[in-house]
């Protein structure tokens, strides 16, 4: 799968190839080739939106093959919150029409960078369980290239939208993941599956701030 | 804070016959949101414990240790709450809690976890309309409608995807469609004259399905056919018809023939009524009657002396008649040569199918084509003129293209030679010619007939033209006579001089050249040295008599020659006609050749004055030589 991935990344470097060009190249150039921003942020959404349901399904699985039943409803374990619940994320509509356009891709940035470690640290605890399906690993490994592909777009995209500089990823500092190797198989299995909650929620999210950031971009004035 | 409420049917204190205590527990039913901005939780309260209680909802929100109470117990109903705007985060943790509350008690229900981003459950589509619409004929439904109005797809917060199902009023099961995201859908598979029911329903992309739509009825018009159609059928049977009328016309006799078959005339097989109107029958009719016999050569100044013996030697007797076609050919044009008024031609008319085959044939034609052919062979008996009884070749057409003719005896045995006139004599002996030929030699209707040597014949030779196959094998070891036998029965032997030649003519083999030609030459020293007309006949053994045909199609020869006449033969030995003959005759063994010769050309320069006849040439013949057929 290693290759699949590979290939998959390949693929993703090719459709967003001009952002190399943004890199590379002064932001200043006239004539630069370069995608246009709406078909960009539409790729943008395309990505979320597939990591979302990738994640809702890697979940799934994950819930079925190794959570037992009296804990599946309890997503939220005592001790084991989400990951990102310390950034400071708008989490409702009214929250999010109050906030900016660049505030809005920042969220998403801040999201992104911060699910990066962990999905590779999921990579590695699926490995220690005798019975994980291939599917399930295949999966996560999709994730998190998949995700740096989106961490990438979405970088272009601040560029584009807010026609600023590149954002600093200071805030990967603040997302402090505690990697705890010491724990019994069942504690383990409750981290990973609040991890996997976690995920799908925060996917979640960045996909409907991708897409009412869209909408704030074609129609800015029709927009709840 | 958790409150674990005792039992109320423990303390149950019964007055007046009602059980009084806390309240049971309730139970959340379920909490729901429309558009992921607001929900609602119902719950089902328990046995209240006779008492009045009340109800309370708490919740707390992502872990925190604050307890919130329901803002709203009014708005959706009875035993819910709501949430509105302000309060609904998404992506946050909700547990929440319902409390009921007597004067006994109190009783918490289970706490349950809800997330808003997975409790939506959108209201169903509204303005479903249903069109009937037409493309080219063909009825369709369209089938639009719109999101449930507090959605906000707009901006993207939520995005919805739908399902449409139909079926004909009266069926039992749905038609189910998806549209995906889009708002209109069209359904083509539809009766024209029937009712058809329409119901609508979305989902968000994660989330519950909502309720369906209320039934929207439509009604398909009855199209009586489209109007493509109509001109799709009026085409159809416009060719059908042109279809029709065209294979009757080009069947148009064989359908009269079948339906009013035509009156049969009389009509005789084989007989041409229009050659009968021309007159061009004579020869026709000629055939028909029997030749008259002795030929009429008898009634010439020379009578019995047939001036011209014609051998042919044709190919196989069952590929004779296309067989060289050239064999044919000639068989015609001698034939029709032969039918000369002044050399006794007139048993000709009758002879064998091959003739009447050539009557078509022209006989100017013929002759005109005998006379300048020199390379024919002719078989040329010629009487020697020393004694007046020579047969003098006089360049007859029929000669020109002398072939050794034979006829079978199965045909009335006229001699097909023409014989130039020979001085008869009654001492001639019946010259019967056996002309090698395939043709002629049906098995065992070989009648072998004594060849008159004749010596009483001047030299003479024979030309043989030879094609294929059926010739005698020239053996060359010893000179023998080669006495070319005319295969007729002559039953009259007055003069039987019906055919042919009076003097045995002999040739020997030159050569054989590469055209598996056997070259014969007349003997000429033999012959000059008997000048005075002594030929070397019958030396020793001669095998000249055919025996027969066998069922090879050998040409059987058998030692011993019926010399009839012997004596009178005399010798004819003219040297002066011995020119050119050397090539003259040729005879191709039969052991030699196979089948499927290549026809021999007769490579005779034929002299139209005379043909010498080396009155001493011998063909070398073998004891036995076959003929193959």
């Amino acid at each position: 799968m290693h290759r699949r991935t590979v290939v998959q990344r390949g693929a993703w470097a090719v459709l967003l190839w001009p952002f190399l060009f943004t890199k590379c190249i002064p932001l200043d150039c006239q004539d630069c080739p370069s995608i246009s921003q709406e078909k960009l942020l539409d790729r943008v959404i395309q990505h979320a939106e597939l990591i979302y349901r990738v994640s809702e399904e890697s979940c799934t699985l994950f819930e079925e093959m190794f959570v037992p039943f009296p804990l599946r409803l309890q997503r939220n374990q005592a001790g084991y919150a989400c990951i990102t619940k310390a950034l400071p994320i708008p989490s409702s509509k009214s929250e999010i029409q109050q906030i900016s356009d660049q505030w809005l891709l920042q969220s998403v940035l801040l999201l992104v960078q911060s699910w990066i470690e962990p999905l590779v640290y999921l990579q590695t605890t699926l490995d220690r369980y005798d019975d994980a399906p291939e599917l399930l690993l295949n999966k996560t490994k999709w994730l998190s290239g998949k995700l740096l592909s989106l961490e990438q777009g979405v970088l272009v995209l601040i560029t584009k939208v807010l026609n600023e500089g590149m954002v600093s990823t200071s805030y990967t500092e603040q997302a402090i993941f505690q990697y705890d190797m010491q724990l019994d198989m069942l504690e383990s299995i409750i981290k990973d599956y609040t991890l996997f909650n976690c995920f799908k929620k925060d996917a979640h999210k960045i996909e409907t701030f991708l897409k009412l950031l869209k909408c704030r971009q074609t129609d800015k004035y029709n927009c709840a | 804070m958790r409150v674990r409420a005792p039992r109320g049917l423990t303390f149950c204190v019964c007055l007046s016959m009602q059980c009084l205590g806390p309240p049971g527990k309730p139970t959340l039913t379920n909490c729901r949101s429309p558009e992921k901005e607001t929900f609602t939780c119902w719950w089902k309260p328990g046995p209240d414990g006779g008492l009045p209680t009340t109800y309370a909802l708490y919740y707390l929100k992502d872990n925190s240790e604050t307890v919130y109470e329901c803002p709203d117990y009014h708005t959706a109903g009875r035993n819910s709450c709501f949430f509105n705007k302000n309060e609904t985060s998404v992506w946050v943790n909700y547990n929440i809690t319902v409390v009921a509350t007597n004067k006994m008690g109190r009783t918490f229900s289970d706490p349950v976890d809800v997330d808003v981003a997975y409790i939506v459950q959108p209201h169903t589509p509204e303005n479903v309309t249903v069109n009937v619409m037409e493309d080219e004929g063909w009825p369709f439904l369209r089938v639009s409608w719109e999101s449930p109005h507090k959605a906000d797809i707009r901006s993207g917060w939520i995005t919805l995807v739908y399902e449409l199902r139909s079926k004909m009023e009266g069926e039992e099961e749905w038609e189910e469609h998806f549209p995906g995201q889009q708002k209109t859908f069209n359904i083509f598979s539809v009766r024209s004259g029937s009712s058809y029911l329409v119901q609508v329903r979305c989902r968000p992309d994660h989330g519950f399905w909502s309720e369906w739509s209320p039934t929207t009825k439509t009604k398909v018009p009855k199209f009586f056919l489209g109007r493509s159609l109509w001109i799709l059928i009026l085409v159809f049977s416009i060719l059908v018809v042109l279809i029709l009328a065209w294979i009757i016309y080009m069947n148009c006799h064989s359908l009269k023939h079948s339906i009013l078959p035509p009156v049969p005339g009389p009509k005789i097989k084989g007989f041409d009524h229009q050659r009968l109107k021309n007159g061009s029958y004579k020869d026709g009719l000629g055939a028909l009657m029997i030749p008259e016999y002795p030929p009429s050569s008898s009634s010439n100044d020379d009578d019995l002396l047939v001036e011209y013996l014609e051998v042919f030697v044709t190919g196989e007797q069952d590929i004779s008649m296309e067989e060289g076609k050239e064999i044919q050919d000639h068989y015609c044009k001698s034939e029709s040569s032969t039918c000369d008024s002044d050399s006794g031609h007139g048993s000709c008319d009758s002879h064998t199918l091959l003739i009447d085959k050539c009557k078509e044939t022209s006989k100017d034609e013929l002759n005109s084509n005998c006379e300048d052919a020199s390379e024919i062979i002719e078989l040329e008996i010629s009487q020697n003129n020393q004694d007046e009884k020579t047969l003098s070749y006089d360049g007859r057409p029929d000669t020109c293209n002398g072939r050794v003719k034979t006829w079978p005896s199965v045909f009335t045995p006229l001699p097909q030679y023409t014989l130039s006139a020979i001085p008869q004599k009654s001492s001639l002996e019946i010259v019967k010619q056996h002309c090698l030929s395939d043709t002629l030699f049906p098995p065992g209707s070989m009648s072998s007939n004594l060849v008159n040597q004749n010596e009483s014949f001047g030299p003479s030779y024979w030309e043989f033209s030879l094609n294929s196959k059926q010739l005698p094998q020239i053996h060359s070891q010893s000179s023998k006579h080669l006495q070319a036998y005319s295969d007729i029965n002559i039953s009259k032997k007055d003069n039987e001089i019906t055919t042919l030649f009076k003097s045995t003519q002999y040739v020997e083999v030159k050569n054989v050249n590469n055209k598996d030609m056997v070259l014969l030459q007349p003997v000429e020293s033999g012959s000059q040295s008997h000048a005075e007309g002594c030929p070397h006949v019958h030396q020793g053994k001669d095998y000249s008599k055919v025996k027969g045909v066998n069922s090879d199609k050998m040409l059987l020869l058998e030692s011993g020659v019926n010399v009839m006449g012997q004596e009178t033969a005399t010798c004819f030995c003219d040297k002066s006609e011995t020119n050119a003959m050397k090539e003259s005759g040729y005879m191709s063994s039969a052991n030699v050749w196979k089948h499927k010769h290549p026809p021999m050309q007769t490579v005779l320069p034929v002299q139209e004055e005379q043909k010498p006849f080396a009155a001493n040439g011998y063909v070398d013949t073998a004891t036995m030589f076959s003929v193959p057929m």
